[in-house]
Formats: C-alpha cells, sequence, structure tokens
C-alpha cells in the first residue's frame, strides 16, 4: 500500500518537473526568450556615499559630493548614435570620442555604459531636457570624494582607486566586484569594509526602445561609516606646514595612549590626483624618484643614529654594567680590532649623563663592548624595535635590529666588535622606522609604558578600544628618571645637541641623532623628544631624509613647537 | 541486456556524460588554468566514480548492515572534523582537504544516514520474524531515530549546509513511511516541524533568511540574491523547444548565471537543449530511480529493501529540490543535481549508492 502511494509520488514529482519545464519553456518561452534576446531586465545601480573621514574634533577631512555621470542603455545601433550625437552638442566632445567610451566600458546588454563622469550641473540641465526625446540616457548622481585640505594627511589617508587584480583576488569573497572603486593606502584602505558603501538600485523591465516599462524591484542603497581619526587638524597642518621644501617625516604622539596627533611626511601626493583619472599625473606619482606615496613614518627605515644610545644606556643601567658614577675619557678616536672609531668631537672623562647630553660615541662605544651585542638586541626588542608597531595602517615595516645570531643565520658571517660599535650608536645594519622611535621615546614620557600608536578613535561615533596592546616595559623607575634627567639636559645645557630648543615657553626633552649613510650622501636627522617635560602631552619625532644632521631636526622641531604655541594647541 | 546493474550503469554514465558536456559549455570561456581544466577533472571524477560503483556492486551489501555502528560513527567524526579543519569556501566551512581534492562530509551523511535507517527499521521481532517497526511505539518509532539524524544534521546546518539538512529531513519522513511506522506519529512530527519553523527561522544565517525571503519574491534584492533565480529562469525559459545548441547558451555563457557548472547546471542544460533535451535528461533519471524502486520491490531482505528504498528516494528528493530550484520552485538552498553537476563528492556518492542498488539487486536471491 505504502510502497504504491510512494510509488506514483516518485512518478508525480517527475511529471510536476516536466509540466515546470513545459510552463516555462513553450507555454512562457516566448516571453523568457525576449527577456534573454533583448535582456529587458536592466539594473540601474544608485551607488550609496562612502563613509567621511574626520579629525578628533570632528572637523570632515574628506568628504563627497554629487557629481553627474552621463549613462547610456545600450540597445539597437540607430538610437544609440542619435544619442550619442546629442550628448556630444552639449558636452562639446566629439561624438567618437564618445562612441570609444561606450565601447571601452560596455559590459553586458542589461547595464548601463558611462560615457562622460563628473559633468557640471549646467549641462545636466541640458541634457534632462533632451531627455524626452531620448529615452536611452540616464544621469547618474554620483557621489566623490574630495579632498577640502587637499594633501593634508593624504599618507594617512590613503587614496581611492579602481580594484586591482591581487584586491579583488583576495576580497572577492566578502563581496567586492570587478570595477569596485576601494582604498589604496593609509585608513582609506585598512578600513575600507567599514568605510565602503552598499550599491544599491532598481531593476526595471525596460522596451524595445529603452523606455522603463515597469519597476521590478528596488534596494535602497547603504552608506559607508564616517572614520573618526585621532589626528588633530591644527596640529597636522602645522606639521606639514613646517616639513615643506624637506623630505622627511613627522610624528606627534599622545605619550599614554598612543593616540597619533599628527603624521606628516614629505614629498607628498594629491588624493584627488586618483579622481580625475589623469593618467599621465598618476604614472608621474608613480614614477617618481622620490617616492611621494610612501609613508615614511611607518614604512620609510633608517638607520637610527644616536637616538639609538637610550637603548644602550637604559640596558647599561639595568644590567649594572656601568653605574650613573662610571665615567670613560673621550680622546675623539678609539681602535676597535684594526679599525679606527671616532667621536665627533673630543670629550674629557665624562659619565652616562654627560654622554647623553654630549652624545659621545666613545662612551657608547665601551659601554656596547661592555654589554655585548646579544643584550643590546634584547633591549632594543623591549623597547618594541624590529617589529610593526601594530598601527592599524597598512604597509607597516618591521624594522631590523642586528644580532649575532641574526648575523650568522642571513650573512653566514662572524659577528666582530666593530660590529658592536657600529649598533651601539644606532648605524650599521639597525633599521627602524621614526613610528618606532616616537614609541620608544614614549616609554621614556610616560616612564615605561610601551603603547601601542594608533589612529582610528571612532568608526560611525563607537570609540573602538578592544585590540590595544599597552605592555609595561620591565625597567626600573631610577633608570627611567635617570634618562630623563639626561634628556632634559640634552635640551637645557648649553653644550647639549639639542640646546637650540631651550628657551621656549614649554621644558622640552629629547634625543638628537646623526645617523650617517653611504659615504657622499647627507646623513638623515633626528629628533625625537616629549614635551611639557613633567607631565608630557605629546611626543615628537622629526626625521630629515639626508636632513645633514640632528641640528636641522631640532629646528624643525623648534618650528613646529613654536606653531604650536601660537596656536594656543599645547 | 536485462542486467539492472548494466542499466543502471548505462543510464548513469549517459547522465554523467550530459553533465561534462554542459560542465565545457558553461566554463570553456572563463579565463584561468582552474577553469580550462574543470571539465577533465570532473571526466576523471566519473571514472573514479565508476571504480566506486564496482567495487560497491560486488561487495555484499549485508556488510553495510554489519558495520552501520563504525559509518555512523565515522561520519560524526567527519562532521566534526569539518569544524576543526575544514576548508571555507563562499562563506561555508563545508570542505575537509584529503591530500588533493576537497572532500564534503556532508554528501557521504546523507548515504550514511539512510543506511542507518535501514538497519533501524529493520530489525525484526524475535517471535515471528516480521517487522518491527509497525508496532513500534512513539518513542522507539519516532523519537530514537529522530535524535539518531538530528546529531548529524545540526552538524551540517552550522556547516552552514541547508540544503543538505533538508535533503536529510526529507529521508527521514520518507523511510518513516516506508517503513511502516505509524502514520499518526509521522504526522506529529510533521505538526512539530511546521510549528516549530518560527523558531528555527532564528538560527539560520542571515543569507539563508534572506535566500528564503528572496524564494518567495525574488524581486525584493534584483541586484543580489533574486538574481539568480530571476536569470536561472530566464536561461529556461529562452531554451523553448529545440534549445538553443550546444556552446550557444547565451545566458550561461555570458555569465549572467551564477554557479552555472554546479548547482545550476540544470539550467544551463535547459537553455542549449530546450525541452526536448531537458525531457530527455528528466526521462533518463525517471529510469534509473525507477530501476531502484524495481530493485527495491523485488528484494525480500527487509535491510535490503529499505536500502534501495532509500537510495532511491534521496536521488529522487535531490533531483526535485536541484531542478525545482532552477525553476524558481524552491529556495536556492545550494544542493548540486545529482550526476550532472561539477563537484566530485556528490559524484562520489551517488556512484557509491548506485553500486549498493546493484548489489542489492545480485544479492537478493540470497535470501
Amino acid at each position: 500500500m505504502r510502497t504504491k502511494i510512494v510509488n506514483s509520488a516518485v512518478i508525480f514529482v517527475f511529471l510536476f518537473l516536466a509540466f515546470g519545464l513545459f510552463n516555462l519553456q513553450v507555454i512562457q518561452g516566448n516571453r523568457y526568450r525576449e527577456l534573454s534576446n533583448k535582456n529587458c531586465i536592466r539594473l540601474l545601480p544608485q551607488p550609496g556615499t562612502r563613509g567621511r573621514i574626520l579629525d578628533r574634533q570632528g572637523n570632515i577631512i574628506v568628504d563627497n559630493y554629487l557629481s553627474y555621470d552621463v549613462m547610456i542603455l545600450p540597445q539597437e545601433e540607430k538610437g544609440l548614435e542619435k544619442s550619442l550625437t546629442k550628448i556630444s552638442g552639449v558636452l562639446g566632445r566629439s561624438p567618437q570620442d564618445l562612441k570609444e567610451a561606450f565601447n571601452s566600458g560596455f559590459t553586458v546588454p542589461f547595464l548601463p555604459v558611462t560615457v562622460a563622469k563628473n559633468i557640471d550641473l549646467k549641462k545636466v540641465f541640458a541634457l534632462e531636457e533632451l531627455k524626452p526625446g531620448l529615452a536611452n540616457i540616464i544621469i547618474q548622481p554620483h557621489p566623490q570624494r574630495v579632498y577640502p585640505y587637499k594633501r593634508l594627511a593624504c599618507h594617512v589617508l590613503g587614496y581611492l582607486n579602481e580594484i586591482d587584480h591581487w584586491r579583488l583576488r583576495k576580497l572577492a569573497d566578502y563581496g567586492y566586484k570587478a570595477k569596485d572603486i576601494v582604498g589604496f593606502g593609509g585608513v582609506e584602505e585598512k578600513y575600507d569594509y567599514y568605510l565602503r558603501q552598499e550599491e544599491g538600485g532598481s531593476s526595471v523591465e525596460v522596451d524595445h526602445r529603452g523606455r522603463i516599462v515597469r519597476l521590478l524591484g528596488f534596494r535602497p542603497p547603504q552608506s559607508g561609516k564616517d572614520i573618526q581619526l585621532t589626528l588633530d587638524l591644527k596640529i597636522q597642518k602645522i606639521a606639514e606646514d613646517k616639513l615643506r621644501d624637506k623630505k622627511g617625516s613627522v610624528i606627534l604622539m599622545e605619550p599614554y595612549t598612543g593616540e597619533i596627533l599628527a603624521l606628516a611626511n614629505n614629498p607628498n601626493f594629491a588624493p584627488s590626483i586618483f579622481m580625475e583619472k589623469s593618467e599621465a599625473s598618476i604614472t608621474n606619482l608613480f614614477n617618481n624618484p622620490h617616492a611621494p606615496l610612501i609613508n615614511r613614518a611607518i614604512s620609510g627605515l633608517y638607520p637610527a643614529g644616536s637616538v639609538f644610545k637610550l637603548i644602550l644606556a637604559t640596558a647599561a643601567l639595568e644590567t649594572g654594567k656601568i653605574n650613573p658614577e662610571t665615567t670613560f675619557s673621550c680622546p675623539g678616536t678609539m681602535h676597535i680590532g684594526r679599525q679606527e672609531f671616532s667621536c665627533w668631537d673630543r670629550h674629557n672623562q665624562q659619565n652616562l649623563y654627560n654622554a647623553i647630553t654630549h652624545s659621545c660615541n666613545i662612551f657608547f662605544y665601551r659601554t656596547g663592548l661592555l654589554l655585548g651585542a646579544q643584550l643590546i638586541h634584547n633591549y632594543a626588542l623591549k623597547f618594541g624595535l624590529s617589529k610593526p608597531t601594530g598601527v592599524e595602517l597598512p604597509y607597516e615595516a618591521g624594522g631590523f635590529v642586528p644580532s649575532p645570531l641574526l648575523k650568522r643565520i642571513y650573512k653566514f658571517q662572524n659577528w666582530f666588535d666593530g660590529d658592536t660599535a657600529n649598533l651601539s650608536i644606532g648605524q650599521g645594519e639597525l633599521l627602524v622606522t621614526p613610528l618606532q622611535i616616537s614609541r620608544m621615546m614614549a616609554v621614556f614620557a610616560n616612564k615605561g609604558i610601551l603603547i601601542t600608536p594608533y589612529i582610528v578613535k571612532a568608526i560611525e561615533g563607537q570609540r573602538i578600544t578592544s585590540q590595544r596592546k599597552i605592555t609595561r616595559v620591565p625597567i626600573k623607575e631610577s633608570t627611567i628618571d635617570y634618562i630623563r634627567g639626561a634628556l632634559k639636559n640634552v635640551i637645557a645645557d648649553p653644550n647639549g645637541t639639542g640646546n637650540v630648543l631651550s628657551n621656549l615657553s614649554v621644558s622640552v626633552a629629547g634625543k638628537t641623532g646623526t645617523a650617517q649613510v653611504a659615504p657622499g650622501q647627507k646623513s638623515h636627522g633626528w629628533f625625537a623628544g616629549f614635551f611639557p617635560f613633567e607631565n608630557p602631552k605629546f611626543v615628537i619625532c622629526v626625521l630629515l631624509e639626508h636632513g645633514g644632521s640632528g641640528f636641522a631636526s631640532c629646528v624643525l622641531a623648534r618650528e613646529i613647537i613654536e606653531a604650536m604655541i601660537k596656536e594656543g594647541v599645547l | 541486456m536485462r542486467n539492472p546493474k548494466f542499466i543502471i550503469l548505462l543510464i548513469a554514465l549517459l547522465i554523467a556524460s550530459i553533465g561534462i558536456l554542459s560542465i565545457y559549455s558553461c566554463t570553456y570561456q572563463k579565463e584561468g588554468k582552474f577553469w580550462e581544466l574543470i571539465y577533465q577533472r570532473q571526466i576523471l571524477w566519473v571514472i573514479l566514480g565508476l571504480v566506486f560503483f564496482l567495487i560497491m556492486s560486488n561487495l555484499n551489501y549485508r556488510r553495510l548492515w554489519d558495520i552501520t555502528y563504525i559509518l555512523y560513527a565515522l561520519m560524526i567524526l567527519l562532521l566534526l572534523l569539518v569544524f576543526v579543519l575544514g576548508i571555507s569556501r563562499l562563506g561555508a566551512q563545508r570542505w575537509l582537504r584529503v591530500i588533493w581534492f576537497n572532500v564534503q562530509p556532508s554528501e557521504l551523511a546523507k548515504l550514511i544516514i539512510v543506511i542507518f535507517l535501514s538497519r533501524y527499521f529493520s530489525s525484526k521481532s524475535v517471535d515471528d520474524i516480521s517487522l518491527r517497526a509497525s508496532r513500534f511505539g512513539i518513542l522507539r518509532g519516532l523519537l530514537f531515530p529522530f535524535i539518531f539524524v538530528a546529531v548529524p544534521m545540526g552538524l551540517i546546518i552550522q556547516q552552514p549546509d541547508l540544503g543538505s539538512a533538508v535533503l536529510i529531513s526529507f529521508i527521514f519522513i520518507a523511510m518513516l513511511y516506508l517503513a511502516g511506522v505509524r502514520l499518526r506519529y509521522i504526522l506529529i512530527f510533521l505538526l512539530v516541524a511546521l510549528f516549530s519553523g518560527p523558531v528555527f527561522w532564528h538560527f539560520l544565517r542571515d543569507y539563508q533568511q534572506e535566500r528564503i525571503l528572496v524564494f518567495l519574491n525574488p524581486n525584493i534584492d534584483p541586484l543580489g540574491a533574486g538574481y539568480t533565480i530571476i536569470q536561472s529562469k530566464i536561461a529556461i525559459g529562452s531554451g523553448g523547444i529545440f534549445g538553443k545548441g550546444w556552446l550557444c547558451g547565451t545566458q550561461s555563457q555570458l555569465h549572467f548565471l551564477p554557479e552555472s557548472h554546479t548547482d545550476f547546471i540544470f539550467a544551463t542544460l535547459a537553455e542549449e537543449w530546450g525541452l526536448a533535451g531537458s525531457i530527455i535528461v528528466l526521462f533518463l533519471y525517471y529510469l534509473l530511480i525507477r530501476q531502484g524502486i524495481q530493485i527495491a520491490l523485488r528484494t525480500q531482505d527487509y535491510f535490503g529493501r529499505l536500502l534501495a528504498w532509500g537510495i532511491s528516494l534521496m536521488l529522487v528528493i535531490q533531483v526535485f529540490i536541484n531542478i525545482a530550484m532552477t525553476f524558481g520552485l524552491a529556495p536556492v538552498v545550494g544542493l548540486p543535481l545529482p550526476l550532472a553537476s561539477y563537484g566530485g563528492s556528490c559524484l562520489f556518492v551517488t556512484f557509491i549508492s548506485l553500486g549498493i542498488l546493484a548489489n542489492i539487486n545480485r544479492t537478493r536471491t540470497v535470501f
């Protein structure tokens, strides 16, 4: 009994399917054939607006405005030619030009093709008047990125461009499609998923002349989320202003939380170039030997120079290899192995305090040799060197801190005392990013905390506080206090290397550095410091690529701090 | 020629060849190494499937009775492994990587559940060797088997693989019915399932909810989930009576139709070969399943009979859900068309099932 019922159910299922086929292919066959032939379903996409980017006070750094694109619905040849001629009359472009744009933009018959982008409002009205006669023209409002401050903070922001092959492969699973506009570099790339708008649109059935017969469905577009940065627009402006005409990077950071208040690099670029789509200027940008697209503050690798001596000082005091009373004499040069190492000046008998103040090389050669390379390496890692700081910007470099083991592994070479000496003054193979140095300096400013720098404060008004790692560097408070004192003396002492920063209405502490590069080229100039000395509110790091010396960076830092005092942001 | 094993093999290979032709048709224009080789891989899998068929058809199916519990444990283990080691693709974690290809354990689970239920319901009473299923109370007739089916099903839903889960619940109901469980228990089960629907709704993923809403009205999301259904209907409908011809389907070739080589292979086929071709394919499926049903009717052994029924119905339900899905008459749940869709796991399991069928036919006279 039951088997018979099941047997008939099976037969019924197949008859049902056969009837379904018959219904679709014969009864409704003509309708579907037509839909398929002309593909009468047109999709009219309606883009949402991408999230804006704000500074810490809520000032808009990146905004959107409506631009208008002219689109054409693909259909029979005759109507196309006619519409293109009319459009070319209004826009003042040749019909061949438009035809080419049409052919290159054509993907499928049911999607409209953009033939002209970003036309001004007057022409929009003129075209709207043409529309009753020419049904296949669509004028599509299209939100565009606008940068009210032009180049400001360009490396933090990044730019927008059409998705490339590599990104598309990675992101296809997250709903990204070919020809999508996505962020490249900076916050635009890292937070693209949040900033990104969701395309809405309507599907309509159109007749053979491209007129809309009826609306089949509609989905409203969704706007992206606004992102608030920790940047302070005023400070950022000052930093970029002072850095102009120079090559390098400036970072200002809050020492206790790691909020980045300003991050400026020069040379820089105008992100709007990518919106305008002028091939020549984009190619120029990519081929520029000064690499304006590189965010030097996080991706630039430089020898640390004398700034690195602070790590030796800490290591030496912590391990007890020297104490505040230990003195070394500096005769100007010394021999290590067969090589002669020199100091930039002659200093007499001096202790650590004065050695930091005068940035004496000989003192640190001797300290370094006492410590040994492995210990120096270990302490550098405690200060966060040799790995990315974890700031939420893409393409952060990790840097490199050499050690005997690493040299053996990578170069199959032995480690010599000369290498230790080079490392002791931040030369040799040591490479750091300006952000790593800012973070290291913050440890002295906030008395022992290794913060994770960050740049995004809130997404759509919601503060993000998770995943910020704050670790305590295991060093004694007395050591930090001692080095802080020395850092203050670098500025306060008339013979200190950073004396140019004294006599400001705010007390600054810091360390200069002059990192030698290949012979014949000017040295990189470093200044890393914090101010006000008692209750630090800012960590500053200035790097001038081939700036000559640490002195040049000190001068720049002074200009920035002076401007900040004048603007009242201190 | 009258040998059912030979007929089953012939029909299966015919359908698989038609599948390969359609897979070639909708992928040969796509660029990339993966797409160029895809039909060759399917050919390789059909050949391997053939080997599985021959092995299974020569292996006494009563052995499955002996190892039912081992198979059940293996299935649970594999499904759990998917969560630990599984590979995510298209937002679902369904695949296990085995050396050089990906296995989908949920495909295997369908067959093992059929074997398990067949054994469970073919237990005989000691005194008069009649089937006990019709005298089962609600506990043994409904609740216990449901618990055994619900465990792997829950794991499959979590992957998430809604299609396989739906299929398994259909198989479960069909097996209850065929085993002779009292009708009122089946009705109770259906009612409970119906009323727990709204509760179950909240456990579905967003995209699954969306798909069911879209199934009810494809036009609410014409750019997203509804797009597939609309394009699939256009593809089938535009095929007309004789179709557009092989390699000439515009819908599948111009990439209007997503998943045209896997879940929507029938739409590709119907577009290119029209009503004539698709009716032939439907008829082939019917013949195949008819063989299965006849084997079931001829077999005296209760276990073998239920197993043959279960396998035949598994195929019917899969064919029905998949094809109805391409018509827009069932929600898009991601279930392949057995033998025709691209994909190794489904193909192997189908060939293994058919091999078991053939063996039941061979061994039935033993009892």
